[in-house]
């Protein structure tokens, strides 16, 4: 069999699937010394997920023209807060965004 | 000892399957038959170990030995059974599956094929197209640049939920449209490929910068076909960046209606597996 590998910038494509391998959750982290830890990173890795899915369907409906402006104010307040709590909640368990990534398949990832 | 496998064939023959190949740990690998099929095995003598970069490529030449005379389903890495009769069960058990897919791919092989693009300008392009088409609207990113873009939908300044609202808006915009050019740059690159391939999958950014990632299955007799389409691809002005690979065991193209134990997480496990190999490739490319 003739198999070939031609690359073009090996350096570039090696750092793009190491990110990619990076992006993979490995498993839960929830050992004795940090399971509240490994259950935070979890849970707001869920929440993040449901903020975002929120998020995008807010920017789709204005997109749409379909919200009146008191929607747009009402709906940039709940995201506001809502992106202020996950600030808050991330710094008290000590996570960072790349931290409570997730791969959602032909999605892509979560951050 | 454990039963270690490598994958399944179209064949029958317990002698044969292309020459004396050995497996892990040294040992010789046969073909355990069911029926017009059989599942090629190798005996793990040690217990399980760390499972280490050279096994990963052994079992990738294994598959490789086998791809040259049978159609080969490409098992998991590090697949194991406790004894010879748990491997018949499984063919047997699955076997309608096996014959479909081997049937399927009788004859086909698998290109991979990645394009990084240069998304930071692309986005920088977007954002000052924007700019020119409305310099009114100004938002700023990553907290170090001003940016200005076209927002169809006017929302005042004059609260913290609408000045949020917009921010978001106006990065929605720039992903929206960043996203766009991709579709449009994708089919360009697919439109050179599509006529010479049976199936196809493809993924749009998995990260900004990889454009494409690609897998092709091709017929045997259309490889030279398709690595010409390759050139023609990349010999187009732009500024992208390829990586061709292949041919390869059809990793991305097995579709089983229920999944055995062996390939409870095929297509993950068999990915990691190409991205093993894909990245031990580059970096000994790197390397030189």
């Amino acid at each position: 069999m003739n198999r070939v590998v031609e690359v073009d910038n090996p350096e570039a494509f090696a750092e793009e699937i190491t990110k990619l391998q990076d992006a993979l959750p490995k498993k839960i982290d929830a050992n004795p010394k940090n399971v509240e830890k490994g259950l935070a990173k979890l849970v707001l890795t869920l929440i993040e997920l449901i903020r975002k899915l929120l998020e995008k369907q807010a920017m789709r409906r204005i997109d749409a023209g379909s919200l009146t402006e008191e929607e747009i104010e009402r709906i940039g307040e709940t995201l506001m807060k809502l992106e202020n709590k996950m600030h808050e909640l991330k710094v008290i368990f000590g996570l960072k965004d790349e931290e409570l990534n997730l791969n959602l398949g032909p999605l892509g990832d979560l951050m | 000892m454990r039963i270690y496998t490598y994958g399944i064939i179209d064949s029958n023959a317990t002698i044969g399957i292309g020459g004396p190949i050995s497996g892990l740990e040294g040992t010789p690998v046969y073909n355990l038959c069911y029926r017009d099929i059989g599942a090629v095995v190798s005996k793990l003598i040690n217990p399980v170990k760390e499972i280490n970069k050279d096994d990963v490529l052994k079992h990738e030449e294994v598959v490789e030995r086998l791809m040259d005379n049978f159609t080969v389903l490409p098992v998991r890495f590090f697949t194991t059974f406790n004894q010879e009769e748990e491997v018949l069960i499984m063919l047997k058990e699955y076997y309608q599956d096996f014959k479909e897919n081997l049937d399927r791919l009788r004859n086909k092989v698998e290109f991979g094929i990645r394009v990084i693009w240069a998304s930071e300008t692309i986005k920088n392009r977007i954002i000052e197209a924007a700019k020119k088409f409305n310099p009114s609207i100004t938002l700023k990113i990553d907290g170090e640049r001003s940016r200005t873009i076209n927002a169809n939908v006017t929302i005042p300044d004059n609260s913290p939920g609408k000045n949020f609202a917009k921010e978001k808006f106006e990065n929605y915009k720039i992903d929206k449209e960043f996203s766009e050019e991709a579709d449009r740059c994708i089919a360009f690159l697919d439109d050179f490929f599509s006529r010479f391939v049976a199936e196809k999958k493809l993924e749009k950014l998995k990260t900004d910068n990889l454009l494409l990632n690609a897998y092709y299955l091709v017929e045997k007799e259309k490889e030279v076909d398709f690595k010409e389409a390759f050139e023609r691809a990349k010999n187009t002005p732009g500024d992208l960046k390829y990586l061709f690979s292949g041919p390869w065991p059809p990793y991305n193209f097995i579709n089983l209606s229920k999944r055995p134990y062996c390939f409870k997480d095929f297509i993950e496990g068999l990915r990691l597996l190409e991205k093993e190999t894909d990245t031990q490739n580059l970096t000994d490319k790197a390397s030189l």
